[in-house]
């Protein structure tokens, strides 16, 4: 965990104080709501369908009890007794009012955290492996590089105005869980002999032209990072387009040019601005580093409980099953809580449930607690033998729903219901098709799957990278679900494929059900994933599946 | 040059007036007066164009750009017969000095005159008349055949020119060119000093705005130069610059107690203005001659590597702000920075209180807004943000706090 130094206190309070006048200068009307946009747009607040949205940072991922309980206290203070968990390990509240928004940035500066550039124009959130400190696989904690972004992209004074939002991302590990490369910038850590450093990609995006980053350069040792990431993004200020917004994103700046001229344009920045950076970063860094408090975790206490509990109660072990990873510590685990329960609205968390789960954390977690980019809340260091106790307290709680990676486990934006660029619903789909595969009872038959769901073009709901992508459109006034297949998130990443014709509201969960069914039928074992089964037999059986036999539909 | 239209090949019918102006405006934007008026002459979405002069205080400096573009270029001249003997003069020579090859002056015909203006004393009763009898018909008449005219109008001129763009809708009949739009007076001043261009004889006599002879007063010291016109009427255009087609006749501003300079803020708050040596644009600074000061004005999309050379004799570089949301501005001054410019760095137009310490913190020393910016939001919204240096991850992060 992350504690604040007396700067960053200082700097937090220094924007409350700030936004507190603008908020007090657009109600006199020294700012016109023009101006005062892209301020409020810097401190996270959206004007949305119904109400004003506050976006809150989680950078990274990571929170302790102390900020979870917060989250808590102002979801009941200032919202509706919940908050919402987003993809972009942010926490949004969707019924603030303006004139509340200062208290509530106040509230949570008295944790230290921030609603700093959470949206506009500016280089937002920075995220990572929500795993991070805890994975087996991971070469170095990610985390103290995305702290050091977040400090140097805080308020810098060249990019709070670029042509469109900028993200970063950075994981720590070969296997990545941060989506790199649909970010603007990935940043995917590397050994090379002794020395660590990061493959940099760039231009990667979702949305309506979904595109997979490209590599800008194979190896960056660390002490270049800030400037090489400067050069970067002074190019695309000056470069990117700004007569359009739909072609503003750094990737259609990236396609127009091509990643090569991008590439010359880029060193020969950082040939200028490399000397700005004499060192005072890197030992900021090792502060960083040395402020993450890292668990002591026990060696030798017995995990029998767990293996007792395994074997008595179903429940538990079909949980333990789904929900927990392996920890790099032999005798720990992680666990990831679902926010997916069936028929619920993925990544929603009510005020007790985020003070179980703080709890929770204090009590067995060493006190931390992460937001994974799938919109469920992760403990990353649980002794074994405490799982049963977990499981327990967190089934009491209704957050005990063993689906992690599972159909029912969906990633879905705001939609309809909340959104207003929104041209279908999305969360009563999610909702639908969650409560139809637990009816079926064939979720765990059906292994790890992802589906995920955009209310619009937009993309925030990830369809692209999904196995089964849905996409919400609007056809002359009626909703309609496009399906994509075989995207993937990952180090391989990959863009879903349309498999043809959109379905109707009530018909869309039935198509996901034949898709299923058809991965059933042609799967070689049931350890052969339905990504997999894809990737080997392509989209003819799953077309068959949605659309019928082709050759009949000719005669027919 | 006239094949650039890809999109809407000469051959075609033209697209509504309407949107071409839109695409042309968006197009332009940051060009200088010279490409604009070179577009303007080959670009097939403009048509057949014709440039009109009246021969008057700044007029010359169109006409000239036109002569070394295309000295073939159809120039209106509208001779009203009430002006003044020495723009006759005036006209003939610049015609000659630059070789315009195709002047057609424009008149009124006989049968109009002689119908309602027998005695040359219109302008006494109805100014609106005698210039609709006088200017605005026979203009009309020649411009049929025309679908664009340029004008010499700028923005600076105040009333309603004050918001003009480069190009302008007509009445979706024809399209207006205004190259000059976006220049100021110091500018006007410096093209025709550097290009040794042949001045209105009045100008020298306190005629800085030259029309009809009735119509034309002497302008003092101060006031606004095209004060001389119409003076103490309700008028401020002859009738043949309307906004977009329309005649606005509108309430005009309230009397200012003094012109309305644009404000300098730095950490001392604001002050007016101190730089009086004008700017040049990058295109000109290979003209302009090194001796004495010199100041640069950037455009946003300015490529900051074409001026490695010249950055050692700039004393002071003003980058624009077209909008606050238009973040390059900061990259620029950044840039300008880091490849050694030591000089004055302003940034000018629309930037906001609340950016006041990035501006500070990119590299710039001064901000210049205009008066109503200031007014909207006074010095102490200015001053809340100062201390700039406090809070600075940047600093800390470079050693440098
Ligand atoms: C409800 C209000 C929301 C609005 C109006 C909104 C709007 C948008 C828009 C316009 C884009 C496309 C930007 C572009 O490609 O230039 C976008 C992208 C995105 N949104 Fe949202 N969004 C909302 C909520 C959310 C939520 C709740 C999440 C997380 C669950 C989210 C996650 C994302 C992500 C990850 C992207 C990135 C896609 C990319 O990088 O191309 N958004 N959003
Ligand atoms: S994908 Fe569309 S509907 Fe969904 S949250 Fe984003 S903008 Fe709104
Ligand atoms: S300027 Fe005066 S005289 Fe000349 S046409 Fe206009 S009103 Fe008539």
């Amino acid at each position: 965990m992350y504690e604040y130094s007396e700067f960053d206190t200082a700097f937090v309070r220094e924007r409350v104080a700030q936004f507190r006048a603008q908020v007090e200068r657009r109600i006199d009307g020294a700012l016109t709501e023009d101006e005062f946009k892209p301020l409020r747009l810097m401190n996270g607040l959206y004007l949305q369908l119904h109400a004003y949205m506050l976006r809150v940072a989680v950078p990274y991922g990571t929170l302790d009890p102390a900020k979870m309980r917060q989250l808590a206290h102002i979801a009941e203070r200032w919202d509706k007794g919940y908050g919402h968990f987003t993809t972009r390990q942010n926490i949004q509240f969707n019924w603030p009012r303006l004139r509340d928004v200062p208290d509530m940035l106040d509230a949570l500066a008295d944790v230290g955290m921030h609603a700093i550039q959470t949206s506009g124009n500016t280089i937002r959130n920075v995220t990572s492996d929500h795993f991070a400190g805890a994975a087996a696989d991971e070469i170095a904690d990610p985390r103290p590089f995305a702290e050091l972004i977040r400090q140097w992209s805080t308020d810098h004074p060249e990019f709070q105005f670029l042509p469109r939002k900028f993200k970063v991302a950075v994981t720590g590990s070969p296997n990545d869980r941060a989506v790199i490369k649909s970010h603007d910038i990935g940043l995917r850590m590397l050994r090379k002999g002794d020395e660590i450093g990061f493959e940099v990609v760039l231009g990667g995006g979702l949305g309506r032209t979904p595109m997979i980053a490209k590599v800008i350069r194979d190896f960056l040792p660390v002490a270049d990072l800030l400037p090489y990431l400067e050069s970067i993004v002074s190019v695309y200020n000056q470069l990117g387009r700004r007569d359009n917004k739909f072609k503003a994103r750094v990737k259609i700046t990236v396609h127009e040019h091509g990643i090569d001229r991008i590439r010359e344009l880029v060193e020969a920045e950082f040939a200028l601005r490399r000397s700005t950076f004499g060192g005072a970063d890197q030992q900021i860094l090792r502060e960083i580093e040395a402020r993450f408090r890292r668990p002591t975790l026990r060696d030798g206490r017995p995990a029998d409980a767990y293996e007792a509990s395994r074997a008595a109660d179903p429940v538990f072990r079909a949980w333990a099953d789904t929900n927990l990873v392996a920890h790099r510590h032999p005798d720990h685990a992680i666990v990831t809580i679902s926010l997916k329960a069936h028929g619920a609205t993925p990544g929603d968390a009510s005020a007790d449930q985020m003070r179980v789960m703080a709890d929770l954390a204090e009590e067995f977690g060493h006190d931390e607690l992460r937001v994974s980019h799938e919109q469920n809340i992760v403990l990353p260091h649980v002794h074994k033998a405490d799982l049963p106790a977990v499981h327990a307290r967190l089934a009491a709680a209704g957050l005990g729903t063993a689906n992690i990676g599972l159909v029912s486990d969906i990633i879905a934006c705001p939609g309809m219901d909340y959104c207003a660029l929104a041209t279908a619903r999305s969360i009563p789909i999610a909702q639908q098709i969650a409560t139809r595969f637990d009816e079926l009872k064939l979720e765990h038959d059906i292994g790890p799957i992802k589906l995920k769901i955009s209310g619009c073009i937009n993309a925030c709901g990830h369809h692209h990278v999904g196995h089964i992508g849905i996409l919400g459109l609007d056809r002359a006034g009626v909703e309609n679900y496009q399906i994509t297949l075989g995207g993937d998130g990952t180090e391989a990443a990959s863009i879903g494929e349309r498999t043809g014709p959109g379905f109707p509201a009530d018909e869309i969960v039935g198509a996901v059900e034949r898709l299923i069914g058809a991965y059933l039928k042609h799967r070689e074992s049931a350890e052969e994933t339905f990504l997999e089964t894809y990737r080997r037999l392509g989209m003819a059986p799953f077309k068959e599946a949605l659309y019928g036999d082709e050759r009949q539909r000719n005669a027919a | 040059m006239a094949t650039k239209g890809k999109e809407m090949p000469l051959e075609s019918a033209l697209a509504p007036a309407a949107d071409r102006v839109a695409h042309l405006n968006a197009r332009y934007r940051n060009h200088a007066a010279q490409a604009v008026l070179e577009r303007a002459l080959g670009d097939a979405q403009v048509g057949r164009v014709a440039l009109v002069s009246s021969f008057g205080a700044e007029s010359v400096v169109l006409l000239h750009m036109l002569s070394v573009i295309d000295r073939s270029t159809p120039v209106l001249f509208i001779d009203t017969r009430m002006l003044f003997e020495e723009t006759l003069t005036y006209q003939a020579d610049v015609a000659a000095t630059l070789g315009l090859t195709d002047v057609r002056t424009i008149r009124a015909r006989p049968e109009a005159l002689a119908a309602h203006d027998p005695d040359g004393v219109l302008h006494r009763s109805d100014t609106d008349a005698c210039c609709a009898l006088r200017k605005v018909e026979p203009l009309e008449r020649a411009l049929a055949h025309f679908d664009a005219w340029i004008t010499g109008r700028k923005r600076f001129q105040g009333g309603r020119r004050a918001v003009l763009d480069f190009f302008e809708n007509e009445d979706d009949r024809r399209i207006k060119v205004n190259p000059l739009a976006h220049w100021r007076p110091e500018d006007v001043q410096d093209y025709i000093v550097n290009n040794r261009l042949p001045r209105h004889p009045l100008v020298a006599r306190g005629f800085p705005s030259i029309g009809c002879a009735p119509c034309t007063s002497r302008v003092a010291a101060g006031e606004n130069p095209r004060a001389g016109r119409w003076r103490d009427q309700d008028k401020d255009e002859c009738g043949i610059h309307f906004v977009n087609g329309r005649a606005v006749r509108g309430p005009q501003p309230a009397p200012q107690e003094e012109p309305e300079m644009n404000v300098i803020v730095t950490d001392r708050g604001f002050a007016p203005d101190d730089w009086t040596q004008g700017f040049h644009r990058p295109e000109t600074l290979g003209e302009a001659t090194g001796n004495g000061v010199l100041a640069l004005d950037l455009p946003s999309d300015a490529d900051p590597c074409d001026l490695a050379d010249h950055l050692g004799r700039v004393t002071m570089i003003r980058v624009d702000f077209p909008s606050f949301a238009d973040g390059r501005g900061f990259t620029l001054a950044r840039r300008l920075r880091l490849m050694g410019f030591k000089g004055r760095l302003r940034a000018r137009g629309h930037v906001i209180a609340d950016q006041y310490a990035m501006a500070r913190r990119a590299g710039f020393d001064e901000i210049e807004i205009a008066p109503d910016l200031a007014r909207r939001q006074p010095e102490a919204q200015w001053r809340r943000r100062s201390a700039w240096q406090a809070h600075d991850y940047q600093s800390r992060l470079r050693g440098l706090a």
